[in-house]
């Protein structure tokens, strides 16, 4: 089977939207996805994109049993390291469950890899839900180490109310 | 205690910046990861594509720290994205050298970060701290932040160049 691995153009992100809704889902946590694809278009095709998109194409000869043609994705954006300079960070990758297996993971993630190279990256950084399994064993297998086991480091945010109180004490 | 102000980092202040940076690193135990240097920190802060943005913390002259300098703290953060929520503001590194602590340097940083995150329509703002940090932990879960590691389960990970490098001859697919 043919895949193309290109970047996304506005017109995808209607699919986009499609899968990253089916990987919240498999998250268990799809009442968390409050943005969609008018967001999405405004936010990664101006003049000054936040995040860049790859998207994994069939033929329409190999389409999925629902109809789609776009079957994976992935979504990253560049960070930076006081330590180590630019770096990518890939907040989304997925494939959709009747490709796996194919090398589309791999390949999406492997353009991901070129693209941070390219912008003379030293670093992929990701996180991982600690029960997922298959993307713990996929990450592994390609490298990745572990920097909350390792080192102890935590996710925290300021959400909603509680950023909004904490602006509003701003003098 | 000494006067402050808070303002947007110049391409002078890199020099303290980086000073700043190390002096995180060695409270994190990680000093000699740095390997930074101010022209890359000119490059990338202040080029045509900044990869970060920076507010420091000056005192006036005559409060001026032991060794002489008046840059006594820094935030440095970027915009990130996630596709659940859009937009967010990200804090790469937040730090007040250990003689200004206390006169509330540390509080105004972050109201202001909170203030830029709103205005810019961010919907949260983002950082990681390392877990036996338990006086940044406590900093921030009193102003209302929580732990997504603990509350969801999400860990860190890195690749890096080598691996990286690695996965760029593995990019052909048919």
């Amino acid at each position: 089977m043919k895949i193309t691995i290109r970047p996304a153009k506005p017109e995808d992100c209607k699919d986009i939207e499609r899968m990253i809704m089916e990987l919240a889902v498999y998250e268990k946590m799809p009442d968390q996805v409050k943005i969609s694809h008018k967001e999405l278009e405004r936010d990664g095709f101006g003049p000054n994109p936040f995040y860049q998109c790859l998207v994994a194409e069939v033929p329409e000869e190999h389409m999925s049993k629902d109809g789609q043609t776009k079957v994976g994705y992935a979504l990253f954006f560049y960070t930076y390291s006081t330590w180590k300079g630019r770096t990518v960070y890939m907040e989304d990758l997925y494939v959709m469950p009747e490709y796996r297996g194919k090398g589309i993971g791999k390949a999406l993630m492997a353009t991901v890899a070129k693209v941070a190279k390219e912008k003379h990256c030293v670093r992929l950084q990701l996180s991982v839900l600690d029960w997922n399994k298959p993307s713990l064993d996929f990450y592994l297998a390609k490298g990745a180490e572990d920097l909350t086991a390792k080192e102890g480091w935590h996710f925290l945010r300021f959400h909603g109310i509680a950023l909004d109180n904490l602006a509003q004490e701003a003098p | 205690m000494a006067n402050f102000i808070l303002r947007k980092a110049e391409p002078r202040d890199v020099s303290d910046i980086l000073r700043l940076i190390k002096e995180l690193a060695k409270f994190e135990e990680m000093e000699d990861q740095v390997i930074l240097t101010e022209k890359d920190l000119l490059e990338d802060g202040f080029g045509d594509h900044p990869f970060y943005h920076c507010i420091v913390a000056e005192v006036p002259k005559q409060h001026q720290s032991a060794d002489g300098h008046v840059i006594v703290g820094f935030a440095m953060y970027y915009f990130t994205y996630d596709p659940w929520i859009g937009k967010l503001l990200y804090l790469e590194d937040f730090y007040v050298m250990k003689e200004y602590r206390g006169s509330g340097i540390g509080s105004e940083i972050l109201k202001k970060l909170s203030e830029t995150a709103v205005r810019t329509r961010c919907s949260s703002m983002h950082f990681i701290v390392v877990e036996w940090n338990k006086t940044a932990i406590d900093f921030y879960k009193r102003r209302g932040a929580s732990d997504l590691s603990l509350e969801e389960g999400w860990r860190l990970f890195k690749i890096d160049k080598q691996n990286l490098l690695k996965m760029t001859s593995e990019e052909r697919t048919g």
